[in-house]
C-alpha cells in the first residue's frame, strides 16, 4: 500500500473563504443591508445600478458578506430581466414590445436595428456603443411605436427614422471622444 | 386674478416631449412676470393629446394638447397677452370645467383616477385639499369589522383582472390567527399596454396609501409592501416621497391620528419579471428570491409572505377604498352592476382615435367605451376586434361590443377583465399574430417551473409559428386545442392557466384564419377539415 | 384522526399529512415526479393532479393537506388524458434513448411513458437543454435528460445544506446550475450525490455506473456502511461480484434515502488489488513463533517509509492472528504491567464495538488508557 503525500487542497471559491476585501463603494452597498434577509434584490439592483452591470466578483464578495448561497444569488440574479452580466454599452436601445407597439410593427424596427449593428438582443455593438434590449411595454402606448435609448424616447417611430437617429448619436459620441 | 398653470409631467407625458414643454412655459412665465401658480401634475389620461396643459383663470379652465414648445408664446399669448393670436382651435381640448365639450373626457366617470391631472403628486396639500385622508380619519371612528363590511357591501371586486370580491378577502386575513400580518400592494403591472396602475400613482399616490392604511386598519395588517415595476422610476419617486409625506403627516408609523393603529409601508422595486404578478410568486420576489409561484393552498391570507398571514391587493384596487369609505358602499354598489359596483380604468390604446387612460362605470357596454370616449377606429379602418386582460385575456370580436364591462359577461366572451389593458384591433391585423404575439410574451415569461407553462406554451408557440409560416399542418389546430386544454387545466398558477386564453378565443372567434393557415399539408385534406368544422 | 374518501375508499390519515403520501401508503398510486418524501413539496411535474369534490380545478395532491370529508378522485378520464400530455411534454424535451440509457429500468419518466404508452412525443421534439458536464470524478450531468423536478435543488438546500446549486435562468430555458456554471469542484458542492440518488432521470449518473449493466441485471445487497460510527444503511448494486454503484434505501433506519461522499461514492477499495484480505505476521515474529524457517531481520529503514513489502510477512489465519494478539499483549501486562498497554480505537466502528473496546481494555486489560480517534 502507498501512502500518498498530502496535495495542498484546493482553494474553494463559493464557501467563503476570505479572499481580498470588497471594494470600499461596494461595503457602502452592503453595509445598508446586512442582516436583511429579503434584500437580495434591492441589493443587486444598486449593484447594477453603481456598475451598470452585475460584475461576477462583487456578487461573489456580496453572497460571502451578506451571508447568501452563491447559488441563489446566481439563480435571482439570472432569474430577472433586469439584470445583465456583461457592461452595457453607451447607449442602451429598448425597443418597446408592447402590444400597441407590435400592431404597429415594432418587430421591423427591432429586426432592422439588429441587422444595422450586427447584433442579437442583449447584445453590445463591436464599438461599445449601443446596447439593443426590449421592454415589455413603456406604458406609452399612444405613442407606439416607441424606442427608448437612454432616458430619451423616440416616439411613433419607424425603422429607418430610428437607425438615423443612432447614426446620430454615433456621430456625437464620435465627436465627443475627439474633443 | 387667479390662475394656475398645470402640465401634465406622467411617464407618458414625458415620453412625448412634456418637459421641453415645461421649461418653455417655465421661462415664459418668468419672462414674462406672470403670477401664476405652475403645477406639475399627473396625466389626465388623454395620452393621445399629451403633452396636456390646463390654464385656469379665476377658475375657468381650458386645456391644450399637445402641446409642443412652439405652441406656448401664442397659448400664454391668448390668456395673458394682447389680444388674440395665432391660436388654433385644433390645439385647444377643451374649453368647459366638466370637459362635456370633449367626449373622451365628459363621458368618462372617474373615481379612482378623479385628482390625476389636477394635483400636484409631490404635495400633500393639495391632496389635503381635496379631502384628503378624511376617509381615513372617518374609518377609524368606525370598528374594523365595520370597515371590512363597507368594503363587501360596496361590491369590490380585485381589480388585478381575477374579480375576487375585495371585502371577502380581508376579512379573511382578518380572521387568520397569526401575527404579523402584512397588507402587500400589487403595483407590479407586467400586461403590456396596461398602465393605468402608474397613471393613478404618477397622479394621486396619497389615494393609495390611504386606501393602504384603511386596509390595514380593517384587517389589522402592520406591516404593508408596494411591489412596484422596476421600469417605473417616476412612480417609485413619488411614492418614495409620499410616504415620507404621510409618515410626517402621521397616518404612517406608530399610533396612526392617535387611534393606536401602526402600520408602516415599505416599497419593494421589482426586477422585471411578469410572473411576479401572480401572488405567490410576488411574495418570493419581496423575501429576495426567484419569483416562482408556489402551489395555492395554504393560500396567502394562511400563509403568505414568510409564512404570516398575507393580503395582496391591486393599486387600483386600494385606490378605490377612500371613496367607498367616504361616500359609502350603496354609492360605490350603485355604480356598477349587481354582482360587482364601482367604476373600472382602462388603458385604451392600439387602432383607436382617441386612446389613453379611461375610467367608466361597471357596466358601461364596450361600445360606448371604443366609439363614444374613444372615437372609433383610427385612420378610416374596420374594427375587427377588442383584446382585454393582454396575455390572460383574448379578443373579442367587433359582432359583440355589446357586451357590457362586467367580469361575468366578459369571462363568457373567453377573455377576461384583466387588469385593464384594452387594445383595439384594426381589419389588418392577423387574429393567429395577435395568439403568436401574446403566446411568445408569456412563454418568454414562464418561470420555468412546471412543465405545462415551460414546455406546454412552448410547443404552442411552434404550432402558431408555423401556423403564421404557411407551413401548417393538417392535426395542429386540433394539436393546438389539446393543449390549450391540458395547459389551461394544470398549469401551478394563474400564469399558465390563463395563457392559452388569447389562442382559445382568436380559434373560437376567427377559426376560418386558423384554416386558412393550415396550407402546406395536402391540399384536399386541409379542405375536408375546414368543411368538418365549418 | 381524520377520515377522507380516496376513490371510493374509505381512509384514515393523520392531521397535517399530505394527500399523496396518505394515497400511497394506503396502495393508491398517485404518479408523480417531483415528489419525495423528505423534501418539500413543489408541485412542478403536475402529475399528482387529483380531482377533489367541489374544486372546480384539478388540485395538487402533493402539496394539499387532508381535511375531513375530503372526496378525492384520483384517475377520472379528465386526469388521466391530462397526464398522458403532460408526459407528452415531457418527453418533447427529453431524448427517449432508452435502448442506451443507464437509467433504464430505475427511471421514473420511463415508467410513465410506458403506463400512458408513449414512443414518442406528438409534439415538436425541442431540446431546452442539451448541457453535458462531465467534471468531477464521482458523477455526470446531462441536462438533456433533465426534466426540470427539482429534486436535486431541494436536496441540496433541505437535506445537504450545501447549496452547491440552484435554478438559473427562467422559463424554457431554466436550467440547473452552479453560480456562474463553474465546475463544480469549484463550486460549494460536497459530493454526497443524494442528488444523483433521488434524480429521477439519467440527468445525473453515478460514473461507476456508465456502460457497466443494465439495471435487472444488477442484484442488491444491503449493509452497514463501514466509514464511520453512525452506520448508515447502504444499499450495493452488484453484476456478478462487482459492485456498480452504491446508494441509499428508502427504509434506512439511521439515514433514510441519504448517504455521504464516502458511503456512495468510496467503495472502490472492496475490490482493490492492494487489500489485504488475511491477517499478516512480520516475518521476525514469524521466526520467533516457529510459523517459517527463514530467519529475517528488520532492515535499519524504518518500514513505514516507502511501500510496504508484502515479501516481509507471511499470512496467518484468523484464529493464529488473535492468538498472537493475545498472547503479546499478555506478555506485556505481565512484564511491565497493565498501564503500560494503551487502547486506541477508530470513529469508523460502532457505538457497540467501541464500547466493547473500552470495556475489554478496562476489564481485561485493567488500564483505563483507552482514547478515540475522533477525540484527536
Amino acid at each position: 500500500m502507498e501512502l500518498k503525500t498530502k496535495k495542498p487542497l484546493k482553494k474553494q471559491v463559493y464557501l467563503g473563504q476570505p479572499q481580498d476585501p470588497p471594494p470600499p463603494e461596494l461595503i457602502a452597498i452592503l453595509d445598508k443591508y446586512r442582516g436583511k434577509p429579503d434584500a437580495l434584490i434591492t441589493v443587486l439592483e444598486e449593484i447594477q445600478h453603481h456598475y451598470g452591470y452585475l460584475p461576477r466578483k462583487q456578487l461573489e464578495h456580496t453572497a460571502r458578506e451578506l451571508g447568501f448561497p452563491m447559488s441563489r444569488v446566481f439563480g435571482v440574479a439570472t432569474f430577472y430581466n433586469l439584470f445583465q452580466f456583461s457592461p452595457p454599452g453607451r447607449y442602451q436601445v429598448r425597443v418597446c414590445k408592447g402590444t400597441a407597439c407590435h400592431v404597429g410593427h415594432s418587430e421591423e424596427i427591432l429586426s432592422y436595428l439588429k441587422e444595422k449593428l450586427n447584433i442579437d438582443e442583449d447584445e453590445t455593438s463591436a464599438d461599445g456603443l449601443f446596447t439593443l434590449q426590449t421592454v415589455a411595454c413603456v406604458g406609452a402606448c399612444s405613442l407606439a411605436p416607441i424606442v427608448v435609448v437612454n432616458e430619451r424616447t423616440y416616439a411613433r417611430t419607424t425603422p429607418e427614422k430610428m437607425w438615423d437617429a443612432l447614426e446620430h448619436l454615433r456621430a456625437e459620441a464620435v465627436e465627443e471622444v475627439a474633443s | 386674478m387667479k390662475a394656475i398653470i398645470r402640465i401634465g409631467m406622467s411617464t407618458s407625458d414625458i415620453a412625448a416631449g412634456a418637459e421641453d414643454t415645461f421649461r418653455a412655459i417655465e421661462s415664459a412665465v418668468r419672462h414674462r412676470q406672470l403670477d401664476v401658480t405652475l403645477k406639475r401634475t399627473g396625466s389626465l389620461g388623454a395620452s393621445h393629446r399629451e403633452p396636456v396643459v390646463d390654464i385656469e383663470i379665476d377658475g375657468q379652465s381650458t386645456l391644450y394638447g399637445p402641446v409642443t414648445p412652439e405652441r406656448v408664446t401664442p397659448m400664454l399669448d391668448q390668456h395673458f397677452g394682447a389680444g388674440e393670436r395665432g391660436v388654433s382651435d385644433d390645439w385647444v381640448i377643451s374649453r368647459k370645467n366638466d370637459r362635456s365639450d370633449y367626449p373622451f373626457l365628459g363621458k368618462q366617470y372617474k373615481v379612482t383616477t378623479k385628482l390625476c391631472g389636477i394635483i400636484d403628486p409631490f404635495s400633500l396639500e393639495d391632496y389635503l385639499a381635496h379631502d384628503g385622508y378624511q376617509a381615513l380619519k372617518q374609518a377609524l371612528k368606525m370598528p374594523p369589522e365595520a370597515v371590512v363590511q363597507t368594503v363587501k357591501d360596496s361590491k369590490l371586486r380585485g381589480r388585478g383582472g381575477a374579480g375576487f370580491p375585495t371585502g371577502i378577502k380581508w376579512e379573511l386575513l382578518r380572521k387568520a390567527p397569526k401575527h404579523p400580518k402584512f397588507l402587500i400592494c400589487n403595483a407590479d403591472e407586467g400586461d403590456p399596454g396596461a398602465f393605468m396602475d402608474r397613471a393613478t400613482i404618477e397622479g394621486d399616490p396619497h389615494k393609495l396609501l390611504e386606501g393602504m392604511i384603511i386596509a390595514a386598519y380593517a384587517t389589522g395588517a402592520s406591516q404593508g409592501y408596494i411591489y412596484a415595476r422596476a421600469e417605473y422610476p417616476l412612480a417609485v419617486n413619488i411614492l418614495r416621497n409620499a410616504i415620507a409625506q404621510a409618515r410626517e403627516y402621521g397616518v404612517l408609523g406608530e399610533n396612526i391620528l392617535g387611534s393606536g393603529l401602526n402600520f408602516d409601508v415599505t416599497i419593494k422595486e421589482g426586477a422585471g419579471a411578469f410572473v411576479c404578478g401572480e401572488e405567490t410568486a410576488l411574495m418570493h420576489s419581496i423575501e429576495g428570491k426567484r419569483g416562482m409561484p408556489s402551489m395555492r393552498p395554504p393560500y396567502p391570507a394562511q400563509s403568505g409572505l414568510w409564512g404570516y398571514p398575507s393580503n395582496i391587493n391591486n393599486v387600483e384596487t386600494l385606490t378605490s377604498i377612500s371613496s367607498i369609505i367616504l361616500n359609502g358602499a350603496d354609492w360605490y354598489a350603485g355604480l356598477g352592476t349587481a354582482k360587482s359596483g364601482g367604476t373600472k380604468a382602462f388603458a385604451l390604446a392600439g387602432a383607436i382615435q382617441r386612446s389613453g387612460l379611461v375610467e367608466v362605470p361597471i357596466g358601461t357596454p364596450l361600445k360606448e367605451l371604443i366609439y363614444d370616449i374613444g372615437g372609433g377606429c383610427a385612420n378610416g379602418r374596420e374594427l375587427k376586434a377588442v383584446q382585454m386582460g393582454g396575455p390572460s385575456g383574448g379578443c373579442i370580436p367587433a359582432r359583440m361590443l355589446d357586451t357590457i364591462i362586467d367580469y361575468d359577461e366578459i369571462s363568457a366572451t373567453g377573455a377576461i377583465m384583466g387588469s385593464g389593458g384594452m387594445i383595439v384591433l384594426d381589419d389588418t391585423v392577423s387574429m393567429v399574430n395577435i395568439a403568436h404575439y401574446f403566446l411568445s410574451f408569456t412563454q418568454d415569461e414562464s418561470c420555468g417551473k412546471c412543465v405545462p407553462c415551460r414546455v406546454g406554451t412552448r410547443q404552442m408557440l411552434n404550432i402558431l409559428q408555423r401556423l403564421l409560416d404557411g407551413r401548417g399542418r393538417i392535426d395542429d389546430i386540433e394539436k393546438l386545442r389539446r393543449l390549450c386544454y391540458t395547459v389551461g387545466k394544470s398549469s401551478l398558477c394563474g400564469l399558465g392557466q390563463t395563457a392559452p386564453n388569447p389562442v382559445l378565443t382568436t380559434l373560437r372567434y376567427f377559426e376560418d384564419e386558423y384554416l386558412a393557415a393550415v396550407t402546406n399539408d395536402v391540399q384536399g385534406q386541409t379542405k375536408l377539415v375546414a368543411e368538418a368544422s365549418v | 384522526m381524520i377520515t377522507l374518501t380516496i376513490n371510493g375508499k374509505t381512509i384514515h390519515a393523520n392531521p397535517g399529512e399530505k394527500v399523496l403520501d396518505v394515497a400511497l401508503r394506503h396502495g393508491i398510486d398517485i404518479p408523480h415526479l417531483c415528489h419525495h418524501k423528505d423534501l418539500l413539496p413543489s408541485g412542478s411535474c403536475r402529475m399528482c393532479l387529483v380531482q377533489v369534490e367541489g374544486a372546480a380545478k384539478p388540485q395538487t395532491s402533493c402539496g394539499m393537506t387532508v381535511q375531513d370529508g375530503m372526496v378525492i378522485e384520483t384517475d377520472t378520464e379528465d386526469i388521466e388524458a391530462m397526464r398522458r400530455d403532460l408526459i407528452d411534454l415531457f418527453v418533447s424535451d427529453h431524448p427517449l434513448t432508452c435502448v442506451t440509457c443507464d437509467k433504464n429500468g430505475s427511471c421514473n419518466l420511463q415508467d410513465y411513458a410506458y403506463r400512458y404508452n408513449i414512443s414518442e412525443t406528438s409534439f415538436d421534439f425541442e431540446l431546452s437543454r442539451p448541457k453535458y458536464y462531465d467534471d468531477n470524478p464521482f458523477y455526470i450531468r446531462d441536462y438533456q435528460y433533465c426534466i426540470m423536478c427539482g429534486k436535486c435543488v431541494r436536496v441540496c438546500d433541505e437535506v445537504v445544506g450545501a447549496n452547491a446549486i440552484d435554478f438559473s435562468q427562467r422559463g424554457f430555458e431554466t436550467i440547473i446550475s452552479t453560480p456562474f456554471d463553474v465546475p463544480l469542484a469549484e463550486s460549494a458542492c460536497v459530493f454526497c450525490g443524494n442528488c444523483v440518488q433521488i434524480c429521477p432521470t439519467a440527468a445525473l449518473l453515478p460514473r461507476s455506473k456508465i456502460g457497466k449493466g443494465r439495471e435487472w441485471e444488477m442484484s442488491r445487497k444491503q449493509t452497514i456502511c463501514g466509514y464511520c460510527g453512525v452506520g448508515c444503511t447502504v444499499e450495493y448494486a452488484l453484476k456478478g461480484d462487482k459492485i456498480i454503484y452504491a446508494q441509499g434505501t428508502p427504509d434506512g433506519t439511521v439515514n433514510g434515502e441519504f448517504l455521504c461522499v464516502k458511503g456512495r461514492f468510496g467503495w472502490d477499495f472492496v475490490t482493490s488489488p492492494d487489500r489485504l484480505t488475511t491477517p499478516l505476521v512480520r516475518k521476525d515474529l514469524a521466526y520467533e513463533l516457529g510459523l517459517t524457517d527463514e530467519p529475517w531481520e528488520m532492515p535499519q529503514t524504518p518500514v513505514f517509509k516507502g511501500k510496504p513489502k508484502l515479501s516481509n510477512y507471511i499470512p496467518v489465519s484468523w484464529e493464529q492472528a488473535i492468538d498472537i494478539t493475545a498472547t503479546k499483549l499478555a506478555d506485556v501486562v505481565k512484564q511491565h504491567g497493565s498501564d503500560a498497554v494503551g487502547g486506541l480505537t477508530s470513529a469508523r466502528c460502532t457505538n457497540e464495538e467501541n464500547y466493547l473496546f473500552q470495556k475489554f481494555m478496562r476489564a481485561g486489560v485493567g488500564t483505563n488508557s483507552v482514547d478515540h480517534c475522533a477525540r484527536l
